[in-house]
């Protein structure tokens, strides 16, 4: 019995053992003098073990009495977790290192919050889900203030640490009313009292909690604060992890939460999430346009693309669910390759945020600017990039579920937001160059991210590499 | 000096420069060849598969609609890339800009041929971005960059809400394919989402065809170079909004919403439209401002069934493709040959530019409605068509005959005076012909004009049966297309319109005059466009300076709001306020330990030493432990009070040895948190006790009362959850103590060692 559970979670097992046997050799070993070649090694690990789930084979299984789920659904998830934080991670080791700060906790941390997440795309179970939310939530404040010397970074990890703890606190309040009301953790047996025509007051308020814990971790608003600020002080490569991974986690967890455990009262919690879209769209599409850092620009960006997804989310359905699985996996390709290119972004050896140094920025590098350009559009959701489709996807999901003002504001709020994406656009072909250009650094990792990236934006348009139908299958499993 | 500049010209690109047009040209043949098919009644569609998950399929559609579209598109294209092959030779990125102009009419044809709904709107955008990149290519100045993203943003909106509308229109009729909606348009007509539908997918083709309140960024648009206006802003882009409600014409027209909104926003833009063109005396601006009227013409046409209207929107679509191409190009050939297009000082240019002059005469003509000239023959079926409209009869028709008399005054302004009239003022080049590749254009486009008002048989057949035949579906039939068809209503008013439109071009200079002070004093929807941005920026720096404030203590306090409205709300809503709960069983033991966490809560809010503060919440805590206790729950509040002496001393010493934050004698008057605390605290106490009200789920408890003796042989029941039932759990707390202590005194240990020497060395300078 034991040893069938521990086969199920065999990839966060090994993991897990990765993570703590190169702590060890970080500690006991070269310390920082190892942690190139430990980033290097992290991310093949995270890759190897997202090849061994894709490639695993076995149905699906549940472990340790429901608390653990390996289905699709989770494994398309964790597949686009491990390969974000992956690429992620190894784009940040030139960075970092030539800057001063790649300590050899950073991949460690990094493994770390990614076996958290794993846990919380797998969690069938209350106390697996804040279980993994936690794992993951400590990684990344210490991340966050990774940069120790410097006010920003560390405000950044203060700010995020204890707004953080205050929206587990609000978890935890939902999760203990809604155990209190149905006598259970596990999410196979709060679908059954919640399933059962309308559900009680208190697993209504325990519900509520809950979605305003998880809406923290996806920053959505109003519970989005923390976002622009984190995004701003932390380093520029736990910036990229930010903005990848945890957010594909976290939504993950959302629609597990939702279907799993709350899927017989999709009325009950669809307007709730349906608000949360709005307000993220609009704020984040609104907020943005008075920005010239482009950190905090993708923080915006970010908050409004969450908004995006919760539309899939909103929908209650498993088109909804595949659809915001669509997003995801588009939203994180994307924002690998802005990320890759704002790494790049650099004068002096500096690195560079303003925008306004992007002027002209075409004739000086025009495969680079090119491929930004392309990114830039499909993250404003112009066809025939990819970005367009996955808004396609979440669209077409919200109407199906008859939630057509939804659908509308959307068009309203990426219209408003396209304005600033243009923006970056209209200074690197446009501007009018003022001497304080940026430099880009000819990495060759940060420019094989770019170019894939992009070019992923635009080939993937002839079949999307078969993401959909993959996506279709998970949220199969999900909802029924 | 001028011929010299000639022979450049003439050189062109090179290679870079023909295969474009060779591209165009072989198009236009292919678009040709099907011709004689879609004049017999066919349709042809081809298809492919693309992302069949989401609905998309690449297919297309030749009818007489799509295949009019097409050939206009391809062949004025020709003539466009051949004319800027020579009118920007020698240009350092005229690679660019060949590539940017041959993927829009690329980008356009597959707008006007695609079949399925997104990949039209996937055209749609293409078309946008690639003129984008056009508007914009003359960005050395300021006004181009402008233009070009007031251009993008606009029409990229609308089109926005048009894919929005697509999709909706697609789920209610179960089908992306244009061809399958169309085929069911009374179910379409009668579904109830057919309001939401119109209204999304007219706010995308209103503002692409610059519709009336969206009219004011297609001026605007005119710091292109010339050739890009001709194509842009004759055939093609503007034309994109027109063609797609024509497509949808069958399947959606005919309802009273269809109507009023077509016929009300094209007959106001066409007349305001005019107005503005008499204005202009830069030409290039004053025909843009015809082309809106145009446009309004055609979308008027589009709001009505008849079989008149109809045919007119069918001819009068090629007439102004035909004149309007052939004008800019002769714009641009005046400020090749000058170096100015203000109408003011251009004169007397017949004698150095005898070509162009014929080219603008036989265009301005076909514009201006005279016969023999199919301007004529377009005019006569608008008045035929208007005088059929199905109310305000005397209103649309007052409107056209208006519009298409100041459209004769501009023609006249455009075609007539800079040509024979004389000049105003020095113009800044000796005017001098253009070479002949940018002749063809406006020559080919002026003979056509002249070739089919004579013979109309030909375009009838080919082209305007076919479109009449698509845009109802098959239902009707085009009435005929002649020159002469008696002394009737159309051609009566046709005589007042001319003698109108003398009279106005006569006194178009003091009428100008009078319009500039009126249109200053009127609303300006550019201003109002700048104003728009403005305040969008200023509404994101208002959110940044309230929400986003940088301050933690906001951001919490946008937290607990939420918490407070939201829970509220909730409250109000669901109404679960129960009356007062019964307080029979408080006892006065109750009541002091209820007291204890007041008073501690309180005095950690208002004490200014944090000391104090720290203790108060210890003291607070511990109260907490205490009811724990009372009622009957030793183990938890046990673990409470370990936690709340471990905080108290960890965080006192921790904040202790921070430095002084609060300016000593600062009031610190807070009175929105307080408020904002005392509602949070009573909508959780009214939460609490509609909580408490409803049944709770006693199996737990029953489980661990009849398990707890035979299972685990106990009977206090606490006592053997924690030890038995639980008994990993408490392990797991006793670990998670433990380490919680040992690091505390790591981090004491450390801190104390690094705290101690900066602190003594700040005595030192002190």
């Amino acid at each position: 019995m034991v040893a069938a559970d521990l086969s199920v979670i065999l990839p966060e097992i090994l993991l897990s053992v990765f993570a703590m046997a190169a702590l060890l050799a970080g500690v006991y070993g070269g310390k920082d003098r190892w942690a190139p070649m430990l980033v290097w090694a992290a991310s093949a690990a995270m890759l190897l073990i997202a090849a061994f789930i894709g490639l695993r084979g076995a149905p699906g299984a549940v472990a340790f009495g429901g608390m653990f789920v390996d289905d699709a659904f989770s494994r398309f998830a964790k597949i686009v977790v491990l390969v974000s934080a992956a690429a992620v991670l190894a784009m940040s080791q030139d960075y970092m290192q030539r800057r001063g700060i790649l300590r050899f906790e950073y991949p460690i941390l990094i493994v770390l919050a990614a076996v958290g997440m794993m846990m919380m795309v797998s969690a069938g179970d209350l106390m697996a889900l804040y279980m993994g939310l936690e794992l993951q939530s400590l990684a990344l404040y210490v991340v966050a203030s990774l940069r120790r010397d410097s006010a920003k970074s560390t405000e950044a990890g203060l700010k995020y640490f204890v707004l953080g703890a205050l929206s587990s606190g609000l978890l935890l309040y939902g999760a203990s009313l809604v155990y209190g009301y149905t006598g259970t953790t596990l999410f196979s047996g709060i679908v059954q009292v919640a399933g059962q025509g309308d559900i009680s007051l208190g697993l209504l308020f325990g519900l509520v909690f809950v979605i305003a814990g998880l809406a923290f971790k996806v920053s959505a608003v109003p519970f989005h604060m923390w976002t622009p600020d984190v995004y701003e002080g932390a380093p520029t490569p736990v910036t990229a992890f930010f903005a990848t991974a945890p957010k594909v986690a976290a939504m993950a967890l959302f629609a597990r939460v939702l279907h799993d455990a709350f899927g017989g009262a999709v009325r009950d919690w669809s307007q709730v999430i349906a608000l949360l879209s709005v307000l993220s769209m609009f704020l984040g599409a609104i907020a943005a346009i008075g920005q010239t850092n482009i950190k905090r620009l993708m923080a915006y960006s970010s908050i409004a693309h969450m908004g995006y997804a919760l539309i899939g989310l909103a929908a209650g359905t498993a088109l909804g669910v595949q659809a915001l699985l669509v997003y995801m996996a588009i939203y994180v390709t994307m924002n690998v390759g802005t990320f890759a290119f704002i790494l790049m972004m650099e004068r002096d050896g500096q690195p560079v945020t303003d925008i306004n140094a992007l002027r002209m920025y075409s004739r000086r590098e025009p495969a680079r600017a090119l491929a930004m350009l392309i990114l830039l559009f499909s993250l404003a959701g112009v066809p025939p990039m990819l970005g367009f489709f996955a808004k396609l996807a979440v669209w077409q999901a919200g109407l199906d579920a008859g939630l057509v003002w939804l659908v509308v504001a959307s068009a309203v709020a990426s219209a408003i937001g396209a304005f600033y994406y243009l923006r970056i656009v209209f200074y690197m072909y446009f501007g009018e160059e003022d001497g304080d250009e940026v430099e880009t650094n000819t990495s060759p990792v940060l420019y094989a991210f770019l170019m894939g990236s992009a070019a992923i934006m635009v080939l993937g348009i002839a079949n999307m590499f078969g993401v959909d139908q993959a996506a279709a299958a998970a949220a199969a499993v999900l909802v029924n | 000096m001028s011929a010299a500049k000639t022979e450049a010209s003439a050189s062109g690109n090179g290679w870079v420069g023909l295969v474009p047009v060779a591209l165009a040209a072989s198009l236009f043949v292919w678009f040709l060849s099907f011709v004689p098919q879609i004049g017999a009644g066919e349709v042809v569609r081809l298809s492919w598969d693309w992302v069949p998950s989401l609905g998309i399929a690449l297919s297309f559609l030749f009818d007489g609609l799509s295949l009019t579209f097409a050939l206009l598109i391809s062949g004025i294209g020709t003539l466009v890339l051949l004319y800027s092959n020579t009118y920007l030779a020698g240009h350092p990125q005229y690679a660019r800009f060949a590539l940017f102009l041959t993927s829009f009419m690329l980008a356009m044809l597959g707008l006007v041929l695609a079949d399925n709904l997104i990949a039209i709107f996937v055209f749609w955008e293409l078309t946008t971005i690639t003129s984008y990149l056009l508007i914009g290519f003359g960005h050395e100045t300021y006004k181009g960059r402008r233009s070009a993203l007031q251009a993008l943003f606009v029409t990229g909106a609308g089109a926005l809400a048009m894919l929005a509308g697509f999709i909706l229109l697609g789920f209610s009729m179960g089908s992306f394919e244009l061809s399958e909606i169309l085929a069911q348009g009374d179910a379409l007509k009668a579904h109830a989402m057919y309001l939401p539908i119109l209204i999304l997918i007219l706010a995308g083709t209103f503002t692409k065809s610059a519709q009336f309140p969206f009219h004011f960024w297609l001026p605007n648009a005119m710091a292109a170079p010339t050739p890009v206006s001709a194509f842009l802003h004759s055939a093609t882009m503007v034309k994109g909004g027109v063609y797609l409600m024509a497509r949808l014409h069958p399947g959606m027209a005919g309802t009273d919403v269809w109507f009023w909104t077509l016929t009300v926003a094209g007959a106001f833009t066409a007349v305001f439209a005019s107005f503005l063109a008499l204005r202009q005396t830069d030409l290039k601006q004053a025909l843009a401002y015809t082309t809106l009227m145009a446009l309004g013409t055609l979308t008027l046409f589009l709001g009505q069934t008849s079989a008149y209207a109809m045919t007119a929107f069918a001819a009068f679509l090629i007439v102004h493709s035909l004149y309007k191409a052939g004008l800019f190009l002769v714009v641009g050939c005046i400020d090749h040959g000058t170096g100015t297009r203000e109408a003011d000082i251009l004169g007397g240019l017949a004698r150095a530019m005898p070509v162009t002059a014929a080219a603008a005469a036989l265009s301005a003509l076909s514009m201006a409605g005279v016969p023999p000239f199919l301007g004529f023959i377009g005019k006569e079926l608008k008045y035929a068509g208007a005088l059929e409209v199905q109310a305000m009869e005397t209103v649309v028709v007052g409107a056209l005959v208006l519009a298409n008399a100041l459209m004769l005054a501009v023609a006249a302004v455009v075609a007539y005076r800079p040509f024979w009239r004389p000049a105003g003022g020095a113009m800044p080049h000796t005017p001098h012909e253009a070479p002949w590749p940018m002749l063809a254009g406006p020559v080919i486009l002026a003979v056509l004009g002249a070739f089919f008002g004579l013979f109309p048989g030909v375009l009838q057949w080919a082209l305007v049966d076919p479109t009449v035949a698509a845009l109802t579906g098959g239902d009707l039939h085009a009435k005929e297309l002649k020159l002469w068809a008696g002394v009737n209503m159309p051609l009566i008013l046709s005589a007042v319109t001319v003698a109108l439109g003398l009279a106005i071009y006569a006194g178009h200079r003091s009428l100008r005059a009078a319009l500039i002070r009126a249109t200053d004093a009127g609303p300006n929807f550019d201003r109002g466009w700048d104003r728009f941005l403005e305040g969008l920026k200023a509404l994101a720096a208002w959110q940044t300076r309230v929400l986003q404030s940088g301050q933690l203590r906001s951001y919490i306090f946008t937290v607990f709001a939420t918490v407070l409205v939201g829970l509220g709300g909730t409250i109000l809503a669901r109404g679960v306020w129960q009356g007062f709960p019964d307080l029979s069983g408080v006892t006065w033991m109750n009541v002091a330990l209820m007291a204890l966490i007041l008073i501690g809560a309180i005095m950690a809010a208002i004490t200014r030493s944090r000391i104090t503060a720290i203790a108060s919440l210890g003291a607070s805590g511990i109260g907490v432990a205490m009811i724990f206790i009372a009622f009957g729950a030793p183990d938890v509040a046990i673990t409470q009070l370990l936690v709340e002496t471990l905080v108290v001393v960890l965080v006192a010493y921790a904040l202790l040895r921070l430095p002084q934050l609060d300016r000593p004698g600062e009031r610190d008057w807070r009175p929105w948190d307080a408020v904002l605390a005392l509602g949070v605290g009573a909508v959780v106490t009214v939460t609490l006790l509609a909580v408490l009200a409803t049944p709770f789920d006693r199996r737990l408890t029953t489980y661990f009362e009849t398990a707890s003796w035979p299972e685990a042989f106990g009977r206090n029941i606490v006592n053997v959850i924690l030890v038995d039932f639980r008994a990993l759990d408490t392990f797991g707390e006793i670990a998670v103590v433990v380490i919680a202590a040992l690091s505390a005194y790591a981090l004491l240990r450390t801190t104390t060692d690094k705290a101690a020497k900066p602190a003594t060395q700040k005595d030192k300078a002190s």
